[in-house]
């Protein structure tokens, strides 16, 4: 039984994987590029503090787009992959709060049908995410670091719009995600991590959805085309909010986004036909 | 139009739900802030039968917009002096409050110029914190200020390794006022058999003063193989009222060991495990918000008396005679005696 689980699992990510161009009639391009951040941070987590922490941050974020010939090639899937690092100083500038997380997501989005020409394009879907990473509050004795950890499945929406600026091509996208369910971490009220290390565990995991885990992330770019890659812009607006056991983190980040992608074809041993059509997942 | 303005009602609702009180930044507003921190944090309110909001009445009237910062600091700290506890600090731009009374209102019972002259003879081992010689009579005598986390186990190993000949052995933690718990434990570790149970703990888990979390049972394991252990030989415990937090709750775990007695005065007690939060003008302050129990259950934070009470004798000290030691040595020889 649990070897037909687990061959039943391989052949759906084999289904759902679109970089296996077994057809060559279609061609399934990867758009996949790196991105810095850097903006705003405004955080506050009463387990450390109840006083807001204002500061920066950066990030240095991965994504990889590419259609999937799933379902007669109407779905897109998408990883993306975070690295955030901020520092934040309270409004008497007497103590620093730094923040570290680490964020992989996948989704899946199916792509709305307006119209084969129309140069809008509009996919919505489901996303999955981890995140692990935690607040540092340096002078804080006992309770100097809340430990942020969470999965989650939610919803994504992406909408985006190919047009022409100075005669180069340039794609307008604007996508949104949200958890609507899933599990995150947290420690009692005034529940030390040193209780935790002598063993108490229970009532560390808790149920999450936006009534007690809300996350809305935003990010507008525009990538512009330069030969075979393209330059991309950005802002990125990201608000968070959790409250547990009494314990409320929030999160706001104002980022402005730089970063190249490129669009690329995974090689084949066989050639493709001529008139094959080519599936962009962006461009 | 009225799907999305539902859904950002929606949203703006879910997220209201987080909210957090706000005190503006001033004198006012920052008093209120920290009355309100130890109002639903501190942990021993109803232990100590302690009413916070008279204490409110009485403080709250001396706060108003005109009160300059060293004068609200001031007036804080008195009012945190009204908890008697020494793991409560209000830390400002100038200076941190402290509670002194549970040491400073009794008898300091260690001399260390007296240790050093007369018992280490200037010429102790010392390594990571821990200073040891052997005493006449093969008394092992260790000196440990404290629960630093500079002392590994490799410092314990050799302290008791040079003093495995001794028939019994003196742990001085006079003026040990506490720090690492995990280097309490490991000390504690060397003189046990077997898994035992070393105490509970429970967290503050409302706002309520006597919102508190099921009291949490946990234990020492004995130290690992190949470690020097000191599991039959009688041992001597020293404390006085600046024997503190971790260090009391080192006395709290020894003193039910069958080879162990404790000498000297009351420790000054601190089982409460302190936390750090913040006012406004972001001063921080550091309040016990977890109660540690020991192994019957009891409260340690107002002290544990010795299983012999003796004072330093200033007359014997002026002649060179620590009498906690001496009682200590006198009391280690009888059972060495008593077992031969």
């Amino acid at each position: 039984m649990k070897n037909r689980l687990i061959i039943l699992l391989i052949s759906a990510i084999i289904a759902l994987n679109g970089s296996a161009q077994e057809a060559d009639s279609v061609l399934r391009p990867v758009v996949s590029g790196w991105m810095a951040e850097v903006g705003t941070s405004h955080l506050r987590d009463t387990y450390l503090t109840p006083v807001a922490y204002s500061g920066w941050h950066a990030a240095i974020d991965y994504e990889r787009l590419q259609v999937s010939k799933f379902d007669k090639n109407r779905w897109t899937m998408q990883v993306r992959a975070a690295v955030n690092l901020g520092s934040t100083e309270n409004e008497g500038k007497t103590a620093t709060m730094w923040h570290f997380n680490f964020r992989p997501e996948w989704a899946l989005m199916r792509r709305l049908d307006i119209g084969a020409l129309s140069p809008l394009k509009l996919a919505v879907g489901s996303m999955v995410s981890g995140n692990v990473g935690g607040l540092y509050l340096l002078r804080n004795s006992n309770n100097p670091v809340s430990v942020q950890a969470s999965a989650t499945v939610g919803a994504t929406a992406m909408a985006w719009y190919n047009t022409r600026l100075a005669n180069r091509q340039i794609t307008l996208r604007y996508q949104v995600d949200m958890p609507l369910v899933g599990a995150f971490f947290a420690p009692d009220y005034d529940q030390l991590y040193y209780e935790i290390y002598l063993g108490n565990h229970s009532g560390l995991c808790h149920v999450a959805w936006p009534g007690n885990f809300f996350r809305l992330n935003n990010m507008v770019t525009a990538d512009w085309r330069f030969g075979s890659n393209y330059l991309r812009l950005g802002y990125r607006l990201e608000v968070f909010s959790s409250k547990a056991s009494g314990i409320v983190s929030r999160r706001v980040e104002h980022s402005f986004v730089i970063g190249f992608t490129t669009e690329w074809l995974s090689l084949s041993s066989r050639k493709p036909q001529s008139d094959a059509e080519i599936l962009s997942p962006l461009y | 139009m009225k799907k999305l303005l539902s859904i950002i009602l929606i949203v703006i609702a879910f997220t209201s739900c987080h909210s957090v009180e706000e005190y503006p930044n001033d004198p006012p507003g920052n008093f209120d802030a920290l009355w309100h921190i130890i109002d639903r944090h501190y942990c021993f309110l109803e232990h100590k039968g302690i009413d916070w909001d008279s204490v409110y009445s009485v403080y709250r009237p001396q706060v108003t917009d005109k009160t300059n910062y060293m004068d609200l600091f001031l007036i804080c700290s008195d009012m945190l002096g009204e908890l008697k506890d020494g793991h409560v600090n209000l830390t400002s731009w100038f200076s941190t409050s402290y509670y002194k009374k549970w040491w400073s209102d009794y008898p300091q019972n260690f001399d260390e110029r007296l240790v050093e002259e007369h018992y280490f003879h200037f010429n102790e081992f010392s390594r990571n914190g821990l200073s040891y010689c052997m005493l006449p009579d093969s008394i092992g005598y260790i000196r440990y200020p404290q629960f630093t986390s500079a002392t590994g186990e490799g410092t314990i190993d050799w302290a008791l390794a040079l003093l495995r000949k001794c028939k019994g052995l003196i742990i001085d933690i006079r003026d040990n006022g506490g720090g690492v718990l995990t280097v309490s434990e490991m000390f504690v570790r060397r003189f046990i058999k077997e898994q035992t149970l070393a105490g509970y703990i429970s967290h503050k888990n409302g706002t309520g003063h006597s919102d508190f979390s099921e009291p949490y049972a946990y234990y020492y394991d004995p130290a690992e193989s190949g470690r020097i252990t000191w599991l039959d030989k009688p041992v001597a415990v020293l404390v006085n009222r600046s024997t503190y937090s971790a260090a009391n709750q080192f006395v709290s775990v020894m003193r039910y060991l069958p080879n162990v007695t404790i000498v000297g005065d009351r420790t000054g007690g601190g089982s409460g495990m302190p936390f750090t939060s913040e006012i406004p003008c972001g001063w921080s302050v550091r309040f016990s918000s977890s109660i540690i129990y020991d192994a019957q259950m009891e409260i340690t934070e107002d002290g544990i008396e010795p299983d012999i009470k003796v004072d330093l004798d200033a007359d014997a000290a002026a002649n060179g005679h620590d009498t906690i030691i001496d009682t200590a040595v006198a009391h280690l020889l009888s059972l060495i005696g008593s077992n031969q």
